[in-house]
């Protein structure tokens, strides 16, 4: 099922290439350029997310914003090209899912819309697959050549992270403000213990680990060439 | 407001106190010595009175009672204080007096009139006026502090021009603020315009080709230029972000969000979103972290990340691929100190810091330094760039902290 994107904004050239690009990224789309015209398609689209300009002809995105949610609750992500800390904070205080300021990558746009998605209709899989190890996150179990192997609950809570990054490097502090809730000086040592029980699990040779890689002075990251 | 219109006010209000305070010195001046002429005002003269009372042998003849007026009295004492002659004298003045009363009413009151007196051949003459009708002052002052009264009064000048001046500048400092706020706010209106009707256009410049950069049924060498144009709008995109912090920073009208940060967690958060977006691609990345933990530091996390950010592009943009980049931290001298260093490029060198920008894409590196030098002034330290075999930049921040540790949490809320 492709997800209904609404874009709100007075700009129809603009308009028009964020349709373009939502619509090679796989969401169907909907478009407003007034809070009038807004209501209406929110109404009788029932999208599954709104991008909200915030400067438009008949009122403006916060106020719009309070509108929708009173209708129903949608993630809505504000675009704008007003980028001062005071928007951006009223716009994510009023509890906007994001608040991306233009100009923007299409790339950016597309994995923002998509992380939101994913946050809110939690379309996880229940199994994930790393090269040849299988991740069952209902189990909390990876299999390898056959053999499934149990996580403990800090392995999992590890892996987890390192898969939610997406490949990219999640720092020490991190890792650990998930595993003990909060940047805790001293526990690096414990953290490679746990990292080094994770690879045991999860690697062909713990030693030259292929997914789980050390970022030096920084953190790790899950390389996720061949993941699922 | 320039330096001339500054001193121009100065003086201006500096004339203007003066001549108030002239004009009120002179106007006490005048009164007191038009009131103040040996009993002038008394409208008594001692010696035409005197003149007008003799003695011709059996009696005192007075030949001067319109001299007195309606309401004035006279009496001669002779030699032992006794009273010989007398026009219109109150009841109740006695007709003898002593040495003691004598002294003390040339001096005063006779029984609280105001009296005058003249010493004659055959006596004291002494001519009073009603009770209350005169105020009676004996000044006395020692030579020495009578001598020294010009450099008192030069003194007492130099203290009130003092003051006067210092009244002057704090209006005029006043004045410069307004006008100056009024222009800031001006400045930072336009350019906030400016950059934010030149975002949406520009989305548009970095959205297509950004697509057409990726679409695989182009020509190679389109999709080639369409990364070029994409990458440059990039580059036009900072230089605007830059521009308009640089003015807020510059105007003071970006509130500094101060949290305590513990830096190892901070910089190490800044680096991984840093090599997370790519840029650093073939870079020999490295951090230099002290084994002891830094001690907590107060600071705006935004700001220092776009310092740190900008000092980490500036290292991608002027290296090839394959060079160094390091970034690191140490505490010393209740300093903090963030420092990049890089293959030749860390932050480029201060020669250049103003200079207009490249046609390579070296835009950021103009606004760039500069905002990492006002981002550590903001934060009460400075920047510091250094050129060697390899080029370093670093960001000395004062260490302060309030003990409410919230930097962590906040800047991953945020991040």
């Amino acid at each position: 099922m492709a997800y209904r994107i609404l874009i709100v904004d007075d700009e129809k050239a603009l308009q028009d290439m964020v349709t373009e690009i939502l619509t090679h990224g796989g969401y169907e789309t909907d478009s407003a350029l007034s809070c009038a015209q807004a209501i209406k398609q929110f109404h009788t689209g029932n999208p599954h997310a709104v991008l909200l300009d915030v400067n438009l002809p008949d009122g403006d995105g916060f106020s719009l914003f309070g509108q929708f949610r009173e209708i129903r609750d949608v993630p809505v992500l504000f675009l704008s090209a007003r980028d001062g800390d005071a928007d951006r904070l009223q716009g994510l205080g009023l509890g906007a899912d994001d608040y991306i300021t233009k100009p923007f990558l299409p790339q950016e746009l597309l994995l923002r819309l998509r992380s939101v998605l994913r946050r809110v209709y939690r379309e996880e899989p229940d199994t994930s697959r790393l090269g040849d190890v299988e991740i069952d996150w209902g189990k909390s179990t990876v299999r390898r050549n056959g053999e499934e192997t149990a996580l403990t609950a800090k392995e999992f809570t590890l892996l987890k992270k390192l898969w939610e990054a997406r490949g990219n490097i999640a720092t020490i502090d991190a890792l650990c403000a998930a595993l003990w809730d909060g940047p805790l000086v001293g526990y690096e040592n414990t953290l490679m213990v746990h990292i080094r029980r994770l690879r045991e699990k999860i690697e062909a040779d713990p030693s030259r680990p292929k997914h789980l890689l050390t970022v030096r002075g920084l953190g790790y990251r899950l390389r996720r060439e061949g993941a699922k | 407001m320039s330096l001339r219109s500054f001193f121009k006010g100065a003086m201006l209000v500096t004339a203007a106190a003066a001549l108030v305070t002239f004009i009120t010195l002179l106007g006490i001046l005048a009164f007191i010595f038009y009131n103040f002429d040996g009993g002038r005002d008394w409208g008594v003269s001692m010696s035409k009175v005197s003149g007008a009372l003799a003695w011709d042998g059996t009696e005192y003849a007075f030949t001067g009672e319109e001299l007195l007026g309606d309401n004035r009295w006279a009496m001669l004492l002779d030699e032992n204080g006794q009273v010989v002659w007398s026009l219109r004298k109150p009841a109740d003045l006695p007709e003898q007096y002593t040495l003691t009363d004598v002294a003390s009413f040339t001096r005063w009151y006779l029984n609280d009139y105001p009296v005058q007196c003249r010493i004659r051949e055959d006596g004291l003459l002494v001519i009073g006026a009603p009770k209350g009708s005169v105020w009676k002052h004996d000044i006395a002052m020692d030579t020495q502090v009578l001598l020294q009264t010009p450099i008192w009064f030069m003194a007492f000048f130099l203290l009130t021009l003092g003051c006067v001046l210092l009244l002057a500048y704090w209006v005029v400092r006043r004045w410069f603020r307004q006008a100056q706020q009024v222009r800031d706010a001006a400045r930072s209106d336009w350019i906030n315009g400016v950059s934010h009707d030149i975002r949406t256009p520009l989305s548009m410049v970095m959205g297509y080709s950004a697509q057409m950069e990726e679409a695989e049924d182009l020509p190679a060498e389109c999709r080639r230029q369409a990364g070029i144009i994409r990458a440059q709008s990039q580059v036009i995109r900072d230089l605007v972000n830059d521009l308009n912090l640089t003015m807020r920073l510059d105007c003071a009208m970006q509130p500094l969000r101060k949290e305590s940060l513990q830096m190892e967690v901070f910089l190490r958060q800044t680096a991984a979103d840093f090599l997370n977006g790519g840029m650093a691609e073939g870079f020999d990345f490295e951090m230099d972290l002290p084994k002891e933990p830094l001690p907590p530091t107060e600071g705006d996390p935004f700001l220092l990340r776009r310092a740190v950010n900008n000092l980490l592009t500036n290292c991608v943009r002027h290296n090839a691929p394959g060079s160094a980049i390091c970034l690191g931290a140490r505490a010393e001298n209740n300093l903090l100190i963030l420092w990049v260093e890089g293959g030749t490029a860390a932050g480029g060198l201060r020669t250049d810091f103003y200079q207009p920008l490249e046609q390579d894409g070296g835009a950021a590196h103009g606004t760039g330094l500069r905002l990492v030098e006002q981002i550590a002034a903001a934060h009460g330290g400075s920047a510091n760039f250094f050129a060697g075999e390899t080029v370093r930049c670093e960001i000395c921040l004062p260490i302060t902290d309030s003990g409410k540790r919230t930097g962590f949490s906040a800047f991953h809320r945020h991040s």
